[in-house]
């Protein structure tokens, strides 16, 4: 099988059809955020008391989701992941743009993707959190000499946990599906602990054993098969794959610098062996 | 429960997953939404006056080579979202103007913490490039050192504020 995606950068679609994808799948984030209730501020702030603890628990399954289903697919040669483009590290920046980051969304009861689908939703308040989150973006970029230099330091590169930790992506990957388990257990305990009668849309012991323990399974099993696959790393630079199961045949020509600017890639390697997509440039964009 | 219109925080979850795991394999990058307002305050302010904006040292980025900022992925990530959103709450008889507000809070009252809260947000996550989506979900989904750090900093600071507006909320 050819890796075909990530779908633009491999030249199956076009660039204009991306865009009009972008459509339906913050169709699918929206909706999701609203059925989550997220759309509700006092939903979002009771997890900061324990109140609540569905807002982690959400997050917790998104990351989950995203990891398994992204390192998955990089496992059986569907996605590239040196086309991919990363979020570089620049750590002190992060860590303190993260506790103002807490600090306003214990106030607002908001954080902007919530806000926004809230605002669809009708919602005042998250009309004014929002006009007040665009005076913090403006207040940041007109000011932004005073505090220009603090922004651009401490500068990582792509730095992932795996190479923080020196271990094994799968592993860590693992870990993390552990980790988020645990979390959102202790956190129910949490709650349970601390307000006695959780009435806020919490569920029976039993409707919960009944949907979350086989997803829970699933992921413990897909994170398991990413650490105790017997290979190295996703992105070992001698191998010859930045992939695990797929080996291509023209190995030394597919190599790429997972560093060295993913997006800019122009001539793509897989192109001319991936199928003619023949929808190519009809998106009447 | 009513499972129509409220998922259980798992499958949410994982619906939420989803469609960042879309942005993944159609476009190889993430979801986002703070990078789009930013986009849209660079626009309003360019409207204001041109020429400071595309000297800023921060926005001017958004202008190089004639380029709009609007013009942007996450421009149509955003109009998916509200759609998306407003459908959910519509098709559920939700949707409506409303002050969401804790039981010990006047209307007033919560407006303010809003728009502070807003404005510190805002700040936030300009400094730490990107918001719980952007950052938050799609780095920690990569992987990414610094949005681990982001995420647990973000658990930090609101358990610690936590007590201070508790009466707005509980």
């Amino acid at each position: 099988m050819d890796i075909v995606a990530p779908l633009v950068k491999t030249g199956v679609i076009s660039e204009a059809a991306n865009l009009w994808l972008a459509v339906p799948i913050g169709f699918v984030f929206g909706f999701a955020l609203y059925h989550a209730g997220f759309t509700d501020s006092r939903k979002i702030a009771r997890a900061f008391y324990l109140k609540d603890v569905g807002v982690p628990v959400v997050m917790f399954s998104a990351i989950v989701t995203g990891m398994l289903g992204l390192w998955l697919l990089s496992l059986a040669g569907f996605i590239d992941t040196s086309k991919m483009y990363y979020l570089p590290t620049y750590l002190m920046p992060m860590a303190i743009g993260g506790l103002l980051f807490g600090i306003g969304m214990a106030i607002g009861g908001f954080c902007p993707g919530t806000a926004a689908s809230s605002i669809a939703t009708g919602r005042v308040d998250a009309m004014v959190f929002v006009v007040g989150f665009l005076g913090g973006s403006i207040l940041f970029g007109d000011l932004f000499p005073v505090w220009g230099d603090f922004y651009k330091s401490d500068y990582r590169g792509v730095y992932r946990l795996d190479e923080l930790f020196g271990m094994n992506l799968g592993s860590v990957v693992l870990i993390l599906v552990v980790a988020a388990v645990a979390g959102s257990l202790l956190m129910r305990l949490g709650q349970h602990l601390f307000w006695s009668t959780p009435k806020d849309q919490s569920m029976e012991p039993e409707q919960v054993l009944k949907y979350e323990v086989p997803l829970v399974v699933l992921a413990l099993v897909i994170g398991g098969v990413l650490a105790f696959f017997p290979t190295g790393s996703f992105f070992k630079q001698d191998n010859t794959s930045t992939y695990y199961i797929i080996q291509k045949e023209a190995a030394p020509a597919q190599m790429h610098q997972r560093q060295q600017g993913p997006r800019k890639t122009p001539a793509i390697e897989t192109e001319p062996e991936a199928p003619v997509p023949t929808h190519k440039g009809g998106e009447g964009c | 429960m009513n499972l129509r219109c409220r998922f259980p925080p798992v499958l949410a979850g994982i619906l939420i997953g989803i469609s960042m795991l879309l942005t993944f394999v159609v476009a190889g990058r993430g979801i986002g939404v703070s990078g789009m307002m930013t986009r849209l305050v660079a626009t309003v302010q360019h409207w204001v006056l041109p020429e400071l904006t595309e000297k800023s040292a921060y926005f001017s980025a958004y202008f190089a080579h004639g380029a709009h900022p609007l013009n942007d992925y996450l421009s149509y990530l955003m109009i998916g979202l509200l759609v998306g959103a407003f459908a959910g709450a519509w098709s559920c008889g939700d949707f409506r103007f409303e002050v969401q507000r804790g039981p010990r809070i006047s209307v007033p009252g919560r407006l303010v913490y809003a728009l502070i809260g807003g404005a510190i947000t805002g700040f936030a996550a300009r400094l730490a490039r990107g918001c719980t989506s952007g950052q938050g979900l799609v780095g920690a989904a990569e992987l990414s050192v610094g949005s681990w750090a982001f995420l647990l900093c973000i658990f930090i600071g609101g358990f610690a504020t936590a007590w201070f507006v508790r009466k707005q909320w509980i």
